[in-house]
């Protein structure tokens, strides 16, 4: 027969263990949602260029088209950097998409120079032809295909490391209780 | 119009908005402004004035970020109008620019950069400013003339053909209502914000934005059959030889010209035709007199008066 003190600690054991794997499957998911971030962002990104090498649409104008494709996360803001500045009450571009694009990856899982990638796209937007300016996009292309094949790369690794860190951390923290 | 840290100093003249007629910006020398004919200073705390101001000059930074809020913040957006020298944009306005101009090998303008020079024409839309000419441009059994309507820069040419268009269209006492076609190559007689006319051009009317004219009314020809074809601002060969062609299609006519009378676009190269066919069936005079826009004469095909 088992005492209840020894079912109080089974149960102490096991809320460790899934403390510890629960703290690990969050990380994991961290991990899958700056992935999901990034490939958002280069949506973001690929879409922009095509529509000022394409379309020739000013910001304002891709912004509405980009509050109509993109994920819900940046939909509303991307609807209220157009509206914000069909206010014409003469703020600049670059501080309404700053604004709103922090807002948006406040809690996002991702590092400040990816943040900064978004954030700082309208700074380098002053270019006089259409060619020239979707390849300056282009090079925010690249760093963000070059951040997100590196972490996709190193998520199937990272996941199963994190798994294990997480289960021994349950372990070694029940020996040490035990 | 203007970026945020500016407007404290426009606020004068955003006050006579309605009147405004132009703003002009240059480098190194006060802004002017022209406000129902008159021209006036903008003086340091925003103030209008009779004589320059000593100490009121624009600076390069200014004048760059004022053209960039005008574009959007989108300067390649307006790359083919910036080559041309002016742009169009929001609500009809036109930019005219000027500074140092990058040239192509075969001589063809690349791009201009330095724009130290800046020209915005505010643009007007006056419903009804065409009302007492309409009893002159239809006949008895309500057809329309064929019109153009001649007169210099800056005395209301696309503001009379936007209401011509919008009377034409909407139907009026003289005729009824017919669908109306517009190549608006400068986005000025709509004013067209992603495709929709922010102007009042009629309700039969389809407009055909940032398009040149002679591609843009055999486009419109053929695709939206239109009873009445309105162009701004004939400037060339082609422009006259696909408006003849639209006339061979049974399309009525409604254009501009740049010129002081009937007697000036005579000798122009490529009216000269236009009005030895005797295409148009009327012309309609503008000039300004006293700092005012007014009709000078409504004339026949023979220049007769009407």
């Amino acid at each position: 027969m088992i005492g209840t003190a020894q079912m109080f600690k089974i149960a102490g054991i096991l809320c460790v263990l899934a403390g510890c794997v629960g703290w690990g499957a969050n990380r994991i998911g961290e991990e899958h949602r700056r992935i999901e971030h990034l490939r958002e962002m280069l949506c973001i990104i690929r879409r922009i260029q095509d529509e000022i090498g394409y379309g020739k649409h000013t910001l304002p104008e891709i912004c509405l088209i980009l509050a109509e494709c993109c994920g819900p996360l940046y939909r509303v803001h991307f609807r209220q950097i157009y509206g914000q500045m069909n206010q014409e009450n003469g703020v600049a571009l670059d501080q309404i998409w700053a604004r709103q694009i922090e807002q948006c990856q406040k809690d996002a899982p991702l590092s400040d120079e990816e943040k900064d990638i978004l954030r700082n796209l309208p700074q380098n937007l002053g270019m006089q032809e259409e060619k020239l300016q979707a390849r300056s996009v282009g090079r925010y292309e690249e760093l963000l295909v070059r951040n997100c094949r590196k972490t996709e790369e190193a998520y199937e690794n990272k996941a199963k490391m994190i798994f294990s860190v997480s289960v021994l951390t349950g372990v070694f923290l029940t020996i040490l209780l035990l | 119009m203007f970026p945020e840290q500016m407007r404290g100093r426009w606020n004068v003249v955003a006050d006579s908005a309605d009147s405004l007629q132009e703003i002009r910006m240059r480098v190194g020398r006060p802004a002017t402004v022209l406000i129902a004919g008159k021209e006036w200073f903008v003086g340091a705390d925003g103030g209008l004035v009779d004589m320059p101001p000593r100490t009121t000059k624009s600076t390069p930074e200014e004048l760059e970020s004022v053209l960039k809020h005008l574009c959007q913040y989108s300067l390649y957006a307006f790359a083919d109008e910036i080559r041309q020298g002016f742009l169009t944009i929001q609500g009809g306005h036109r930019i005219g620019l000027a500074g140092q101009v990058v040239l192509e090998d075969d001589n063809k303008v690349r791009n201009i950069k330095y724009i130290r020079y800046l020209n915005i024409r505010i643009a007007h839309e006056i419903k009804g400013v065409s009302d007492v000419l309409l009893s002159r441009l239809y006949n008895d059994k309500g057809l329309f003339y064929n019109t153009l309507l001649i007169s210099p820069p800056g005395c209301g040419k696309t503001t009379m053909l936007r209401d011509l268009v919008r009377n034409v269209s909407d139907g009026n006492a003289y005729g009824k209502g017919m669908n109306v076609s517009v190549v608006d190559e400068r986005s000025e007689i709509a004013g067209s914000y992603l495709g929709v006319a922010q102007n009042d051009v009629g309700i039969r009317t389809d407009v055909l934005d940032g398009c040149p004219k002679r591609e843009g009314m055999m486009m419109l020809i053929r695709s939206m059959a239109p009873q009445v074809l309105a162009v701004d601002e004939l400037g060339s060969d082609e422009d006259v030889q696909a408006l003849q062609m639209a006339s061979g299609c049974g399309c009525k006519l409604i254009a501009t010209v740049h010129g002081n009378s009937l007697d000036d676009i005579r000798h122009k190269n490529y009216m000269r035709n236009v009005i030895s066919s005797r295409l148009f069936e009327r012309y309609l005079v503008l000039t300004r007199k006293n700092g005012r826009c007014e009709v000078e004469g409504c004339y026949d095909r023979d220049g007769s008066d009407v």
